[in-house]
């Protein structure tokens, strides 16, 4: 795939990092999981425990985010990543410390790479899946294979297409050798991100077949119980998992609910423990609420406006820098997303530490508002007197990073003052998304969101011709610069491309770029020891309600 | 006999047959597919295309509408493309239960305050109860659903904390629970229909209150409530029934609405889902389901003509 290439060399600056940290190396299971806590940032998990955390009991959640199948290597939601997460493990699984994202072991105990193109991972001893079978290293294989084989047609294949084979060392070792170099694979191993590396029962997925999605077993701290179509699904405790002790929940009962207002009102009444997330404009009401805890943080995104340059009015860049120019973040910030996000002044967030310009609000760098400046581009442009491009949104609380509709509401002033006039089409997702990657838009709102890597946030979206630039912007030398970031591994060199690039990008204005947002987890208070994981967690293992 | 009832037969299957064709393209006309969706955004040309190919949606419209119909009227309803379950199992055992509940509760409520409200603001026509009926009638009928059950919620789910705000707990398993949980959304429903019938039993107790025949009931001295409800109500009924089974339609309508609110996983909500994700048969199972819902209502109401009209009895 077409995807690889940059994949590739992202993966040598992720791997460059894992080894430095040498986390691998770690001895027995109890060992594993101090030095996991270590990692995951002591204090953490140190207060979950001094709590002394109570067994037992049943969580009540309300999931409005979408859930399409559990089966982790064909499912395309977040809403289902996050049960997933809870039902499966991954060989690698992604940990927080409360400053940076990192990967550390799950089902692998410990990871080395002899050179830079084999991964050897000594495997859990005794792990069982939920139907009593061993998670041995012939059924690591067999799970690893099944997403990469094209007869099954994961969507997630592409992930392992540099795999040239897997070797089973001996019962409790697998040896993975690449053609390449692969730094993505830490995000490809994780159950959550990646999904390709999460480990799913052979003996089940031949039971099941297609319905495997709908009976999902795995290792993970709970075990599939039900689903009820367009209602519910549930969680049972899992009392043969790995991690000593985990999970306190005796179950899980997740409530599908398509209505948010419906489940803010359960939130706000106590009648669920907790929210799979919240858009927006309920999170000062929630926050307002003494019963109730909001975790959310800035995370790895962005919205934006992208506007089309392959037809007119926007295939002058003058038009478009107008547009970057006229937007008021502040005001998009404070009424768009109730102050729950950050002004973006380019693509690249602040959760990509190491990239994050803290100081680009000052610096002059990227794209701010500007009314002056607007109204001389636009006086610059080739389309002078009113225009009226066509301005497509989604509906729904998920378009835009949640604030898709609100947005252009606020941004259809701003533009009028520069002689714009787009024409709003509220969409439902189907059509918006046919419309989009048809090209048939003139403006359209999207968030690009989870991302862990510069490189991700930036390449396949922007680069020419690559498959999420639906607005066919096309910079040679733009395209240069991430190839050569992909390349380098010093990591402050590698800084300074993507500020080039990203200043080429932002100056070009195909988008405008509009927020970082934050993303939200509501719990009651009485529900302990949840760990917030800045990619859209909700992880229950550690859980237990007071 | 037979031969009107075989013509009674044919004729409905028939309305089935367009409004099937219908939904059918109408469904294939609304842009954006369901692949796109089920892939998400990690996906490659091939697997678009497999999948494409799998569900058979590079086949001809015409001859996917043909193979959908033969493997409908013999029951296979087939299986969703997301969830992969058995849509007839989905549908009539699944979500079915839930509206017809959810529907019959309304109508229960919808009568039990509807009909003595009409009776009300007939027999005290012009007083300030016939106005303060009307008023709740109309209102009830013009609040649209899903903005009252928002209302509903906010008050007794969350200021009050008397009922809860969402899920269904099936009546046949735990009978008290299932009504606690219906409550609201009952209500919310119901409300659209208290108004519809109100009005409809005023104005028809109206007209059979000044008709001879109470007078000579009053005449002979039969207490009050009797010549009401008894003598009076018996010719309502007819035109009661008559329209609340026209407006079936409505009612499922506002099932949509309520069942998405109140987040109950009946097959407004199923028809939702599949909409938004553009699962055609799943839609179209929901909407033959309603079509045959509605026929068969109208069906029962030209039953019970008979029962509520000795005249139209057959000898």
């Amino acid at each position: 795939m077409s995807e690889q290439s940059h994949k590739d060399k992202l993966a040598d600056v992720l791997a460059a990092g894992i080894n430095r940290r040498s986390f691998m190396k770690l001895m027995g299971s109890g060992a594993g999981l101090a030095a996991g806590s270590a990692i995951m940032g002591g204090s953490l998990v140190q207060s979950a425990m001094a709590a002394a955390p109570k067994r037992g009991g049943t969580i009540k959640l309300a999931w409005i985010d979408a859930v399409d199948t559990l089966d982790p290597h064909f499912t395309a939601s977040l809403g289902s990543v996050k049960i997933i997460n809870n039902v499966f493990n991954g060989l690698l699984k992604v940990a927080y410390d409360g400053q940076k994202v990192s990967f550390v072991p799950d089902l692998a105990e410990t990871w080395e790479m002899p050179d830079d193109k084999t991964h050897v991972f000594k495997l859990r001893k005794g792990v069982k899946f939920h139907n009593g079978d061993p998670c041995d290293a012939t059924a690591v294989k067999w799970s690893l294979e099944r997403v990469k084989d094209p007869a099954v047609g994961s969507p997630h294949a592409w992930k392992f297409e540099t795999l040239a084979g897997i070797d089973i060392v001996d019962e409790s070792t697998i040896r993975m050798r690449f053609s390449k170099p692969y730094a993505f694979l830490p995000v490809a191993l994780t159950g959550s991100t990646g999904r390709a590396g999460t480990i799913v029962s052979k003996r089940a997925v031949e039971q099941h077949g297609k319905a495997f999605g709908r009976n999902p077993v795995g290792t993970g701290p709970f075990k599939f119980a039900g689903w009820r179509e367009n209602e519910s699904i549930t969680l049972e405790r899992n009392p043969d998992y790995f991690e000593p002790g985990l999970p306190y929940l005796d179950g899980v009962q997740i409530l599908l609910i398509k209505e948010p207002t419906a489940a803010v009102a359960a939130m706000m009444s106590g009648q669920v423990d907790g929210m799979s997330l919240s858009p927006f404009q309920f999170i000062p009401q929630l926050k307002a609420n003494k019963n109730l805890k909001v975790y959310g943080e800035v995370e790895g995104n962005y919205s934006f406006v992208g506007m089309n340059n392959r037809r007119a009015p926007f295939d002058d860049p003058m038009m478009r820098k107008a547009v970057a120019a006229a937007i008021d973040r502040n005001v998009i910030v404070k009424q768009g997303y109730f102050d729950e996000a950050i002004p973006a002044y380019s693509c690249i967030s602040p959760p990509m530490t190491g990239f994050y310009d803290k100081n680009i609000g000052k610096s002059g760098r990227g794209q701010r508002f500007d009314l002056k400046k607007a109204m001389e581009y636009r006086k610059q442009s080739k389309y002078q007197g009113e225009v009226n491009p066509v301005y497509i949104v989604a509906q729904g609380f998920t378009g835009s990073g949640g604030s898709g509709t609100r947005n252009s509401q606020l941004i259809l002033p701003m533009l009028e003052k520069i002689g714009i006039k787009p024409k709003i089409e509220l969409l439902d997702r189907a059509v918006w998304t046919k419309r989009r990657n048809g090209g048939d838009f003139d403006m359209y709102d999207e968030a690009w969101i989870a991302d862990l890597d510069p490189d991700e946030t930036i390449y396949p979206e922007w680069h020419s011709g690559k498959p999420w630039n639906f607005v066919g912007y096309s910079n040679k030398e733009f395209d240069k610069l991430l190839s050569e970031a992909q390349d380098t591994l010093n990591q402050a060199t590698r800084k300074k491309l993507y500020d080039r690039a990203e200043d080429l990008l932002m100056a070009d204005a195909p988008l405008a770029v509009l927020a970082h947002m934050k993303v939200f987890k509501i719990l009651n208070k009485r529900v302990q020891g949840f760990q917030y994981i800045p990619v859209d967690l909700l992880n229950l293992h550690s859980v237990w309600l007071a | 006999m037979f031969q009107a009832a075989s013509a009674k037969l044919a004729q409905t299957l028939l309305v089935l047959l367009i409004v099937s064709a219908a939904s059918f393209a109408f469904l294939k006309l609304a842009p954006g597919d369901p692949v796109g969706i089920m892939l998400g955004s990690d996906y490659s040309k091939t697997s678009y295309d497999q999948l494409t190919h799998e569900l058979g949606l590079d086949r001809p419209v015409v001859q996917q509408y043909g193979n959908w119909l033969a493997d409908f009227v013999r029951g296979d309803w087939g299986t969703s493309y997301i969830t992969n379950q058995d849509i007839f199992e989905l549908a009539v055992m699944q979500a079915l239960p839930v509206t017809l509940t959810l529907a019959a509760l309304s109508l229960l409520i919808a009568l039990v305050i509807g009909i003595p409200t009409g009776v009300m603001a007939a027999l005290y026509r012009n007083s300030w109860a016939d106005v303060l009926a009307t008023t709740l009638a109309i209102g009830g009928n013009a609040f649209p659903s899903f903005y009252l059950g928002i209302l509903l919620i906010w008050l007794f789910g969350v200021d009050l904390g008397w009922f809860p705000v969402l899920g269904f707990v099936a009546p046949w398993e735990d009978f008290w629970l299932g009504m606690w949980h219906l409550v609201l959304p009952a209500v919310t429903l119901g409300a659209w229909y208290v108004g519809l019938i109100a009005r409809i039993t005023r104005s028809s107790l109206l007209e059979v209150l000044g008709q001879p025949y109470i007078l000579a009931a009053r005449a002979r001295g039969e207490p009050g409530w009797r010549v009401v409800w008894v003598h009076g109500m018996r010719n309502v009924l007819m035109p009661l029934v008559t329209v609340i089974g026209l407006q079936l339609g409505g009612m499922l309508r506002g099932a949509v609405m309520t069942e998405v609110v109140f987040a109950l996983p009946g097959l407004g909500m199923m028809v939702t889902t599949a909409v938004l994700n553009r699962e055609y048969i799943v839609v179209q199972a929901g909407i033959m389901l309603t079509g045959l819902l509605f026929v068969a209502v109208n069906l029962a109401v030209d039953q019970t003509y008979q029962f509520l009209d000795p005249r139209l009895r057959r000898r």
